[in-house]
């Protein structure tokens, strides 16, 4: 089962990284926001598959941390007017 | 183990690359977007080093608030930024040289250095059930190096001076922000009506948890910072005048109740912030709870900037 959550999170970590080409290319910068997001989600479950996996302490809360604060910074964008 | 292995070795790339990206980066926008990914994938390797509490801090407040503020300072400043060409080839070259120098010389360091690393956790988790502590970076924040985090609290509080100094004279006690913000954007009042209920319950409990777990009261804050911020930014509610009283108290209270439970130190137990064993954790929360506060409205009015309308 370790394996299973290992390999999975490596997957992600994977998927994550070709998210990332998106961040770097752009071309706009509302791209570039919504990579980030995805980026976002995906690192919240690799965190959380690789806490299970090896049993960090704390995995959980800081996936819980990430996840309330993730949609802010693309509150922040739309609300200075970046999307425009 | 090779697969952990693995993962890691994959992190160690994105992280490293993405640093590379971010410094090589030309406008200012793609680089703070890439910080903010940046941010996330630290925080996943400081937990992979088995450091929950600077993963949390760098989720909460790397990631969270500074980079929403960032993000905000960077598209304000847009039209602003020029495109100043690229310096020269041969100094880009040394500088990344340079800096390739530091990195090798500090990964040196770490890796062959002999014997073992000179560390005082075991007598940190020593006295640990003393205070009733069973997390040690907080029993080292609040009870060892109290002074440290009193003074980090007190800086906390010159920077929201420094920020509230910005404000022009006739504006001085007024409310920040340009304008009161009209709620029109419905995905935002929903979100701005759905997330806070939860954002409270989830500070309560990283509060909480700081005692024996990762967590504690600069997190707690930074969440309750950023939900506020979200129901201001929404416009459901406007930002408080800097002159009302309650502000003034909320942003002060934390460091006072911190220097005066360090001066009740000197007439229970035996010097300034030390804790009487026997109330020592009923105290330290107390003192948590009451910082948590002064954190979170401190930070929300560092994101909300210099007053610039009259009250």
């Amino acid at each position: 089962m370790t394996e299973f959550l290992l390999a999975a999170s490596v997957f992600i970590l994977l998927m994550v990284a070709v998210g990332l080409l998106r961040v770097l290319r752009g071309p706009a910068d509302i791209d570039r926001m919504m990579a980030a997001q995805l980026l976002g989600t995906g690192g919240i479950a690799a965190l959380l598959l690789l806490g299970t996996a090896t049993a960090l302490p704390g995995a959980v809360d800081v996936a819980l941390t990430l996840a309330l604060l993730a949609a802010f910074a693309a509150v922040m964008f739309v609300h200075s007017g970046g999307s425009s | 183990m090779s697969l952990a292995l693995l993962a890691d070795a994959a992190l160690v790339l994105l992280v490293l690359g993405l640093a590379f990206w971010i410094n090589a980066a030309s406008r200012a926008f793609p680089a703070v977007v890439g910080y903010v990914a940046f941010g996330l994938l630290l925080a996943l390797a400081w937990l992979r080093l088995s450091a929950g509490d600077v993963a949390m801090t760098e989720a909460a407040v790397g990631s969270g608030v500074t980079g929403a503020v960032l993000i905000a300072a960077s598209v304000r400043l847009r039209s602003a930024e020029t495109e100043a060409p690229p310096p020269a080839l041969p100094l880009r070259l040394l500088a990344l040289l340079l800096s390739g120098l530091v990195t090798a010389a500090l990964a040196g360091l770490v890796l062959w250095t002999t014997g073992p690393a000179p560390s005082l956790a075991d007598q940190a988790v020593q006295h640990l059930p003393g205070l009733g502590m069973g997390n040690a970076v907080t029993g080292v924040l609040i009870a060892y190096r109290a002074l440290d985090t009193l003074l980090e609290k007190v800086v906390l509080l010159l920077a929201l001076m420094g920020i509230w100094s910005l404000a022009k004279d006739r504006y001085w006690g007024g409310i920040p922000g340009p304008s009161r913000i009209q709620p029109t954007n419905g995905a935002l009042i929903l979100l701005a009506r759905l997330l806070p209920p939860i954002g409270i319950v989830v500070a309560v409990y990283i509060l909480w948890v700081g005692a024996t777990d990762p967590g504690g009261a600069f997190q707690g804050g930074a969440i309750l910072a950023a939900m506020w911020l979200l129901v201001m930014l929404a416009g459901l509610r406007d930002a408080p005048a800097i002159s009302r009283p309650w502000v003034r108290l909320c942003v002060t209270v934390g460091p006072a109740a911190f220097i005066a439970v360090g001066l009740t130190g000197f007439a229970l137990p035996n010097g300034f912030l030390s804790y009487p064993d026997s109330i020592a954790k009923p105290l330290i929360i107390a003192v948590e709870s009451v910082l948590t506060l002064s954190i979170a409205v401190i930070l929300g009015l560092l994101v909300a900037g210099p007053p610039e309308r009259q009250p």
